[in-house]
C-alpha cells in the first residue's frame, strides 16, 4: 500500500512539474520510436496485472462500466476491445495525474453504492444491474457520491470512455483503431484529395492511418 | 536581473503583434517581442493528433497556469473558465485557428448609427452601450486588401468595387481587388449546405480563409487533412503569422523574439509616459526593457490586466483609463448549433478545413429587415464540425445525440458508429451588444504561477435582446437543416449564461476620450506612447470572426507608426 500511495505521490509530482509536457511527451514518442502496431499490446486486458495507477478492485469497476457506456457487440467493438481501461490508466499516471483524486473517490463510492444497493460491486453485477446504477448516477440518486458528484463522475468516465475509443493508439486505447473502425474515421490522413472530398460514399482510399504509421513513414 | 533597450517593445507576438513587429522592424526600429508562449516549428504539427490538439487544447493557455475567472454577475463567486480559445505561443491563435478570414460589413463599423437611422433610438436596449468605430470600412479597406495579399487568403469576390459577384458574399463591403488567392476546394457537406439554402432563397459562398489554395510566397497549398483548427498546419498552408511575419521581422536583424516571457508591468514616468516593461524569464529571472515605444498586443484579458496592474500615482485607476472605461463592453459571439444526419449518404466531415466551410450572410448584420423582430444585428451561419474539429472526439464529446437516444450505452454505441461520417453541424455565430457592466477586472481571490491576480471576467449574454438573436437564428438554422434533407434536424443543448467565442472589447477605440480608451490608431489617449492592438479594440464584433479585422488594424497601426509617429510623436488624433 505504502509503495503504492508513494508511485502514485510521483506521478503527480513529475507532473505538476511537467505540466503541459506530459502530453508532449506522449507524441514525441511517436515520432521518435517507431514500433509495430498496435500500441501498447503488452498492457492491454491483462487481468490481474498491475497498472500504471489504478489498483486491480478500482481496474474492474472502471473496465466494467466503461464497457457498458459503449458497449461492443459482433462487429462492433466497445470500450473493452479498445482498451479503454488502459487508456484511462495511463493518463491518470500522467497527463491526467491531477485526477487521481477524483478517481480514487469516485471509484470507492461507486463500490459504496453497490455494496450497499447489491451486495456485490460492480463488476460482479449483471449488465442490466449495472445499467440501473449508471442511471441512479445520472440522475442523482446514488447518495454515497458526495465529491466527486455521481453526475460529474459519469461525464468524466464518458469523457474519458471517448477519449480511449477515439484518441490515437498511441495513448493507450483505440487498440487496433478499434474505435475508428467502428465509426468509419480514417485516422492521420495528410491529405484528402477533391475527389475524397466530392465523395457521398464511404472513405475507402486508403488504410487507417495513426501516428505510428506517420512516423514510419518520415 | 537583466535591462535591455529597445525603440519598441510588443507584448505579446501573436496574430497582430507578429505583423507590428515585422512592419516596424522593416522601418528600421529596434524591436524586442515579449511572448509567453514557446516557439513552433511546421515540423512539430507533423502528428495529426485529436487528443492532444482538440481534446487536451496543448496550443491553448493552460488554464491551471494562467486562470481567467468568470462569474454571470457581481454577486457570484467567480470561477476558472475551460481553456479559452486563444494561442499560447509565438503566432498566437493564428497557429491553430480555423483561419477564417473576413472583412466586417460597413455596418459593423457603425451599428448605433445605422440602427437609428433605420429603426429609430428605441431599437437599441436602453443599458446598451453601443458606440460607432472612430473610422469606417473605407477608411480600413486599403489595410484589409493589405493583409489578404501579404498574408495569403483564399475566397472569391462578392462585391468588386459596387459590383456583386455571382458566387461570393454579395453582402460583403465592396473591395478594390479580387482575393489573392481563389477559393479552397469545396467539400460535401458545402455542397449539401448549398443546396439547402439556396431552396430558402439564401446567398451561399465558400469562407474566404487565410489558408492557401495553391502555392504562394514559397509556401505549398493546403492539403485538406482536415486537422485544422485546434491544430498546427503540417504543411505551412495556414498562413499563420508563425509562418508569414515572424521570419519577415527576423530577416531585418532589428527583431528580438524572447519566449518565455511573462510581461507583468508597465512602467510609466511622471511625464505620463511610459517607458518600458518588466517580464519573468522562463527561469522566473525578472527582467526589464526599456523602450521609447510599448505596444500591448496579448488575448484581451492580459491587456486589461497589465494596464491595471500598472497603476501608479499618477494614473491610480490604471494606465490608460482616465476615462474608466478600461475592461468594460467586452462581447463574445453567442448562439447556437443544430446538427444535421443523413440516412441516404455520407458527409465526411472530418475532410478539408475545419471550421465554417460554407456560409451564408444573408441573416448577418443589418443584411435584413429587423423591424418588429424585438432586437437588432444577426449571425453568420455555416456548416462545420461539431467542435473546433471534426474528428470523432469532437464529435462524441462535442455533439449530444437527437432527444430519446441516450450518451451511453449500446443505443449510442449505434448511433455514434452510424452518423459520425453522415452528420455536420450548422453554426450561427451569433452577433453580441455591448454593455458596461460585461466587464473584466482583476480577481481578487485568484492567481496565476507568478502569483499575479487572474483577470476576471463578469457577464452573461442572457439580456431580452440577444435571447431574441438566438432564438431567431436557431429557427433559421433548423430550416437550413430540413432544406438540406437530412434526415435527423436536432439543437444543441441551450446554452449557458458563459461567455462564447472570440471575446473581445476591454479596451475599445472611440472618437471621444470620455467613452473610450484608444483612437482609431489603437493609441491610448491618455499616454500617447502606448498602443494596443487586437480584439480589446473593438467596439463592435459583428456576426464574423474577428482575426482579419484586428489585423488590418495592426497594419494601419504599424502605417501610423512608421510614417508619422516615427517623425513626430504625439498624439495622432
Amino acid at each position: 500500500m505504502k509503495s503504492k500511495h508513494n508511485e502514485s505521490r510521483r506521478a503527480f509530482l513529475v507532473s505538476t512539474v511537467a505540466g503541459a509536457g506530459a502530453v508532449a511527451t506522449g507524441a514525441g514518442l511517436a515520432q521518435t520510436a517507431p514500433q509495430a502496431e498496435p500500441a501498447a499490446d503488452h498492457t492491454h486486458n491483462n487481468g490481474g496485472k498491475l497498472r500504471a495507477f489504478l489498483n486491480q478492485d478500482d481496474s474492474a469497476a472502471i473496465e466494467a462500466f466503461t464497457e457498458r457506456l459503449m458497449p461492443g457487440a459482433p462487429g462492433e467493438p466497445g470500450a473493452r476491445d479498445a482498451g479503454v481501461l488502459n487508456y484511462i490508466d495511463l493518463a491518470l499516471a500522467g497527463a491526467y495525474a491531477e485526477l487521481q483524486d477524483f478517481y480514487r473517490r469516485g471509484c470507492a463510492a461507486l463500490a459504496d453504492h453497490c455494496r450497499k444497493t447489491y451486495s456485490k460491486s460492480f463488476a460482479q453485477l449483471t449488465a442490466a444491474e449495472q445499467d440501473a446504477v449508471i442511471t441512479a448516477m445520472i440522475e442523482g440518486k446514488a447518495p454515497s457520491f458526495t465529491w466527486p458528484t455521481s453526475q460529474a463522475f459519469f461525464n468524466t468516465l464518458r469523457t474519458h470512455t471517448m477519449e480511449g475509443m477515439f484518441a490515437d493508439p498511441v495513448y493507450g486505447g483505440n487498440k487496433d483503431f478499434a474505435g475508428w473502425r467502428l465509426v468509419g474515421f480514417p485516422g492521420a490522413q495528410p491529405v484528402f484529395t477533391e475527389a475524397d472530398m466530392a465523395s457521398r460514399e464511404a472513405f475507402t482510399r486508403g488504410p487507417i492511418l495513426g501516428l505510428q504509421a506517420q512516423a514510419r513513414r518520415s | 536581473m537583466a535591462t535591455e533597450k529597445a525603440d519598441v517593445v510588443i507584448v505579446g507576438v501573436g496574430g497582430t503583434g507578429g505583423i507590428l513587429a515585422a512592419e516596424l522592424s522593416k522601418a528600421g526600429m529596434k524591436v524586442i517581442g515579449l511572448e509567453r508562449g514557446p516557439r513552433h516549428k511546421t515540423s512539430d504539427f507533423a502528428g495529426q493528433d485529436e487528443l492532444r490538439y482538440f481534446q487536451r487544447q496543448d496550443l491553448r493557455p493552460n488554464p491551471k497556469r494562467q486562470p481567467v475567472t468568470w462569474r454571470p454577475n457581481a454577486n457570484a463567486r467567480a470561477v476558472p473558465m475551460a481553456p479559452l480559445n486563444y494561442g499560447n505561443q509565438v503566432g498566437g491563435g493564428t497557429v491553430h485557428y480555423g483561419a477564417v478570414s473576413w472583412r466586417f460589413h460597413e455596418s459593423d463599423f457603425r451599428v448605433r448609427s445605422q440602427t437609428i437611422e433605420r429603426y429609430g433610438t428605441s431599437a437599441i436596449p436602453e443599458d446598451c452601450s453601443v458606440i460607432d468605430w472612430p473610422l469606417s470600412y473605407a477608411e480600413l479597406e486599403p489595410f484589409y486588401d493589405r493583409a489578404e495579399y501579404d498574408l495569403g487568403v483564399s475566397g472569391k469576390a462578392g462585391n468588386l468595387q459596387g459590383r456583386k459577384m455571382e458566387g461570393g458574399n454579395i453582402f460583403e463591403a465592396p473591395r478594390q481587388r479580387e482575393f489573392p488567392l481563389p477559393p479552397l476546394f469545396v467539400d460535401n457537406s458545402a455542397r449539401i449546405f448549398e443546396e439547402g439554402v439556396k431552396k430558402l432563397g439564401y446567398h451561399p459562398f465558400p469562407t474566404p480563409r487565410a489558408i492557401l489554395s495553391e502555392p504562394y510566397q514559397g509556401r505549398p497549398g493546403c492539403a485538406y487533412c482536415g486537422f485544422c483548427s485546434t491544430h498546427g498546419c503540417h504543411v505551412g498552408a495556414k498562413s499563420s503569422v508563425l509562418v508569414t511575419k515572424i521570419p519577415e521581422a527576423e530577416a531585418t536583424g532589428n527583431f528580438k523574439l524572447v519566449t518565455g516571457a511573462m510581461c507583468y508591468r508597465i512602467h510609466s514616468d511622471n511625464g505620463g509616459q511610459v517607458t518600458g516593461v518588466s517580464y519573468y524569464g522562463p527561469d522566473n529571472s525578472d527582467n526589464t526593457v526599456e523602450a521609447e515605444l510599448v505596444i500591448l498586443s496579448p488575448f484581451i484579458y492580459d491587456v486589461v490586466r497589465l494596464l491595471l496592474l500598472s497603476k501608479t500615482g499618477k494614473f491610480p485607476e490604471g494606465l490608460a483609463n482616465s476615462s474608466g472605461h478600461l475592461g468594460r463592453h467586452v462581447m463574445t459571439h453567442i448562439g447556437g448549433r443544430v446538427f444535421v444526419a443523413f440516412d441516404d449518404r455520407y458527409v465526411n466531415m472530418f475532410m478539408g478545413p475545419t471550421a465554417q466551410k460554407h456560409t451564408i450572410d444573408d441573416l448577418n448584420g443589418d443584411n435584413f429587415d429587423h423591424s418588429g423582430l424585438g432586437f437588432i444585428l444577426g449571425a453568420q451561419i455555416s456548416v462545420q464540425g461539431p467542435g473546433f474539429d471534426a474528428g470523432p472526439i469532437a464529435a462524441s464529446v462535442g455533439m449530444p445525440p437527437p432527444r430519446g437516444i441516450p450518451n451511453w450505452g449500446a443505443p449510442y454505441r449505434e448511433f455514434i458508429a452510424k452518423y459520425f461520417a453522415r452528420h455536420a453541424a450548422l453554426n450561427a455565430q451569433t452577433d453580441n451588444l455591448p454593455f458596461a457592466d460585461q466587464m473584466i477586472d482583476l480577481d481578487p481571490d485568484v492567481r496565476d504561477v507568478w502569483g499575479l491576480p487572474a483577470p476576471r471576467l463578469t457577464y452573461d449574454w442572457r439580456r431580452p435582446s440577444e435571447r431574441a438573436r438566438v432564438e431567431y437564428m436557431l429557427r433559421k438554422t433548423e430550416e437550413i437543416g430540413r432544406a438540406m434533407g437530412a434526415s435527423h434536424v436536432w439543437r444543441a443543448n441551450e446554452r449557458p449564461g458563459s461567455p462564447g467565442g472570440h471575446h473581445q472589447g476591454g479596451a475599445r477605440m472611440g472618437g471621444d476620450p470620455k467613452n473610450s480608451v484608444v483612437n482609431r490608431y489603437g493609441q491610448s489617449w491618455d499616454i500617447h506612447n502606448l498602443f494596443i492592438a487586437g480584439g480589446s479594440i473593438h467596439p463592435t464584433i459583428s456576426g464574423f470572426n474577428p482575426t482579419l479585422t484586428m489585423q488590418a488594424l495592426a497594419y494601419m497601426t504599424a502605417d501610423a507608426i512608421v510614417n508619422r509617429y516615427k517623425k513626430r510623436p504625439g498624439p495622432l488624433v
